[in-house]
């Protein structure tokens, strides 16, 4: 069946096509069902490509290739012919990326059924789904970094199409137009990160960039630029600092699309990214602490920024921003077993948080917490699902959250066990304090062997692995328990004096927290600059070069125009005029030669230049040439003498 | 040295009627001078052995033109102009002029004053006839027709019409 | 008596004709002028007849159609001297003005 994974990411798209393109609009059309069917299938081929893998019965890696199109390029001063293929990738990131995608796909599309009942674009609603699944599933399964790319701006426009789902509110376009250009800000990155690629390597292929890593021929500093790129276009897709501003506001959408893509898929997108390019970090350091650090620091702001908000999905939405942190900053401590299963757990509980509140929306018809209470007993399903995520994401022992999170923790631990407190004191923060869960496999030995990496041949980790203490694991417990205890009692009941209170004293701290560290207004501010950079490059084209230049040119030939407009006129045509004028006056004197009317003057006039010619034709010698020009100018001054009045 | 003086003599009686023609008052006497001077050219033509020539010089200049040339002095009838003079006031220039051609004229001819005859002259009005009835006899013909023309247009401007009237 | 003289003695001719054709006032003599300046032509065309070609005769054939066609212009210029003359009852030159202008 591997033959045909190549489908996988196409039949959604044609199921996509034909929702859009096939009938109207119509509550009852039976449309929305052959997306659920065509994500179903993708969902049962995925499970047996996953299955297959984890009982060995599928060798991994598995990559096929078709022919795109060849140009000639040079690489390392050579040339050579390329030709670019487009191919698919299958590894065990690959095989479980694709579970995960596609479950939680079928899940929400099943529950879309009854959320979006009654909405007037619900046939449109599963053709972007499905074009979402399509688009998220090349990005997979691709094996050439440019076709991922593509991928990567397809599920870009997927997710501002979503978001901005319904228009007719002002607030949906405004965020989606925010999610999409904070993404292009980091897709920035990518793609210079990818154009480096090429230059250094010559291909897209991540196999061919793979074995080029490993035989050395990287340098640190190409391999730390691309990392950096690579780590930018990260984190504008997966919401890490300082490009998590988009996340929050795209909850404007309806709540089945967030628990799809910007809880479990496309948010883990960036992470799936840095897997997949997991060996061009491996050959640098920087890159890979850079990599830690911010995923340190996301984790952290988005978990404080989370306390003070009273909106059940922006409290959502911080949770997931700071769990990406948490997963990139396994993927930068060499923890990239580690990262990847929590993306796997991360999904599940995260789609199920989303989904129940999307529940408990549906039913009060109001998004703000402080409402909501004493539910569990009108709605039983919906609290006990609750609480599963609820204890998943918080840690408890025996929940699938547990067991990722304690392994992200042990991977930090070794990582960094020079000095632990900039990185685990954070960790133990934030696990107190976010809250999500599903349920999942719980060995995590099983996991690693499914998902691991192939460390380089000589390129090793320079560290040794120092295992972490037996007491990481209970600290984390209590102070999970401790959390759990303070929420209650701050927050149960149907007061909240005490919390008005603590947030009176603390006042300068929740206003940052609520402005969420002014980072909107900074990128707005930064927006407004490139707007008056903008404005002065115009001025200056306007002003300077259009009236300076342009026009100046315009006015010099203008004068140079006058000049031989000038020229032509008294020069050329009076040139013309004094010739026509001398013909005139010629012929006027000549008239008086005829003024009197006599013929024989005429003839006296022709004899006279007869005679004169026939000296000339004579053998000139000197003094016969001057005395017959002479004789010839004294007949023509009888001639004037003669002419009395008559 | 019979022909030299032929020559000078046949000359002197050309050259003396042209001055009388062109230098005379009385038109009539100019007009007889006219004759005279044609006779003089009709004997350097006898010089020159050109016998056809001699005689139709004789026949129709002498005989033809200038008696018709008397003929219309006197019908003009101006013999009351005797005092006035009939050379005008260009005579100057006219000098001048012809003091410039006889220049570059005598100095063509001058080159040829070595040539002599190549052999005794021979009746040449055989040979005329044949040449006018033979090569030559398009132009014959065609002056013929001038003459005719030329008779045509006498007759026109010289009549009266039936009122007395001249054509215009 | 070599060429030289025979075209010595038209030259003569030729100057007095154009010097009568230019000065007298009658009209008649100035067409007497212009028979002197015809038979110094063609006293030329058979002098040089006679002593440059004495086996042909072209040049006094020449000199018959001269001949001839002068005295078609005699009687048609005379004709019309007979003409104007009836008209303004001058025989001078200078009186015909109406080319003036």
């Amino acid at each position: 069946m591997l033959q045909h994974v190549y489908l996988i990411p196409l039949i959604p798209l044609a199921a996509s096509l034909l929702i859009l393109l096939g009938a109207k609009e119509d509550p009852r059309s039976p449309m929305p069902f052959l997306g659920i069917a065509a994500t179903g299938w993708c969902l049962l081929q995925s499970i047996a490509i996953f299955y297959g893998a984890a009982t060995g019965a599928l060798s991994l890696p598995y990559a096929a290739d078709w022919s795109w199109f060849t140009f000639g390029a040079t690489a390392g001063g050579k040339p050579f012919l390329y030709d670019m293929p487009v191919g698919v990738l299958i590894d065990g990131s690959a095989a479980v990326m694709l579970v995960v995608v596609t479950l939680v796909s079928f899940l929400v599309q099943v529950y879309s059924l009854s959320y979006m009942r009654g909405d007037p674009r619900f046939k449109r609603y599963y053709a972007y789904l499905s074009f979402f699944t399509a688009s998220m599933l090349g990005l997979v399964v691709s094996s050439n970094l440019l076709v991922t790319f593509c991928c990567w701006e397809l599920v870009g426009f997927s997710s501002y199409i979503l978001i901005g789902f319904w228009f007719e509110r002002p607030e949906p376009p405004y965020a989606a137009k925010k999610a999409f250009i904070t993404t292009k800000l980091g897709d920035l990155g990518l793609y210079l990160a990818l154009l480096l690629i090429f230059c250094q390597v010559g291909s897209f292929q991540i196999p061919q960039i793979r074995e080029y890593v490993a035989r050395g021929f990287m340098p640190a500093a190409a391999a730390t630029a691309i990392g950096l790129g690579i780590l930018c276009g990260a984190a504008g897709k997966s919401a890490q600092f300082p490009l998590f501003i988009w996340l929050p506001d795209a909850m404007e959408g309806p709540t089945p699309v967030s628990a799809l893509i910007h809880a479990a898929t496309m948010v883990a997108a960036g992470i799936y990214l840095v897997a997949k390019c997991y060996f061009i970090f491996a050959v640098s350091p920087v890159a890979m602490e850079t990599v830690a650090w911010t995923g340190a620091i996301t984790a952290l702001l988005a978990a404080t920024m989370a306390v003070v908000s009273y909106d059940i999905k922006r409290v959502l939405a911080f949770s997931t921003v700071s769990q990406l942190g948490f997963m990139m900053c396994a993927l930068g401590s060499w923890g990239f077993s580690a990262g990847l299963f929590h993306l796997t757990t991360h999904a599940a509980f995260k789609a199920l948080l989303f989904l129940c509140a999307g529940s408990v929306i549906h039913a009060v018809h109001t998004n703000d917490m402080r409402q909501m209470g004493n539910l569990d007993k009108k709605m039983p399903i919906t609290f006990f699902a609750t609480l599963a995520g609820t204890f998943a994401i918080a840690g408890i022992p025996g929940f699938s959250g547990f067991f990722s999170k304690d392994m992200i923790l042990e991977k930090v631990f070794e990582h960094d066990h020079e000095s632990p407190w900039p990185m685990t004191v954070p960790l133990f923060v934030l696990m107190a304090l976010a809250a999500f869960s599903g349920w999942l496999l719980d060995r995590g030995e099983f996991f690693t062997r499914l998902v691991h990496f192939d460390a380089l041949p000589g390129l090793a980790p320079a560290h040794e692995a120092a295992h972490a203490p037996a007491y990481l694991t209970w600290y984390v417990t209590a102070a999970v328990f401790f959390a759990i205890y303070l929420a209650y009692r701050l927050y149960g009941g149907s007061n909240f004096r005490e919390a008005e209170s603590i947030k009176r004293r603390c006042a300068p701290v929740f206003n940052l927290l609520e402005r969420r560290y002014y980072l909107d207004e900074f990128f707005l501010a930064l927006v407004g600059l490139s707007d008056q950079a903008a404005r002065l490059a115009f001025w200056i084209d306007s002003e300077v070069v259009d009236r300076f230049f342009v026009d100046g040119w315009g006015l010099l030939m203008l004068a140079l125009a006058r000049l031989c407009h000038l020229f032509d006129d008294s020069i050329i045509d009076r040139s013309v005029d004094a010739t026509g004028g001398l013909s005139v006056s010629l012929g006027g004197t000549l008239r008086w030669i005829v003024r009197r009317g006599l013929v024989q003057e005429y003839l006296l006039w022709s004899a006279a230049v007869m005679s004169v010619l026939t000296l000339l034709t004579l053998p000139a010698q000197r003094y016969c040439l001057g005395a017959s020009v002479g004789l010839g100018l004294l007949a023509i001054l009888t001639l004037l003498l003669v002419r009395r009045p008559r | 040295m019979i022909e030299a003086i032929a020559f000078y003599s046949m000359a002197a009686v050309a050259l003396l009627g042209a001055l009388l023609v062109v230098s005379l008052r009385n038109t009539v006497h100019s007009s007889l001078a006219l004759g005279l001077s044609l006779a003089g050219v009709a004997g350097i033509f006898a010089n020159l052995g050109a016998d056809f020539l001699f005689a139709g010089q004789l026949l129709i200049y002498v005989g033809g033109i200038a008696i018709i040339i008397v003929f219309v002095v006197m019908l003009l009838g101006r013999t009351s102009d005797l005092h006035l003079r009939q050379v005008n006031q260009q005579w100057g220039a006219a000098l001048l002029v012809c003091a410039m051609t006889g220049v570059s004229l005598w100095r063509l001819a001058r080159g040829y004053l070595g040539v002599r005859a190549a052999a005794p002259a021979a009746p040449t009005t055989r040979a005329i006839g044949l040449l006018m009835l033979g090569d030559y006899a398009v132009p014959f013909e065609l002056v013929t027709l001038v003459l005719v023309a030329a008779l045509l247009g006498a007759i026109f401007f010289s009549r009266k019409s039936a009122d007395g009237e001249v054509p215009s | 008596m070599s060429l030289g003289h025979y075209l010595l003695l038209g030259a003569a001719l030729f100057i007095i004709g154009l010097f009568g054709a230019l000065t007298r006032r009658n009209v008649i003599g100035i067409l007497m002028s212009i028979e002197l300046m015809f038979n110094a032509a063609n006293i030329n065309l058979a002098a040089c007849n006679s002593y440059l070609h004495p086996a042909g005769v072209a040049g006094m054939t020449l000199a018959v159609f001269v001949i001839t066609v002068a005295a078609a212009e005699v009687v048609v210029g005379l004709a019309l001297v007979l003409a104007v003359y009836r008209n303004s009852a001058t025989a001078y030159v200078e009186d015909f003005s109406l080319l003036k202008g």
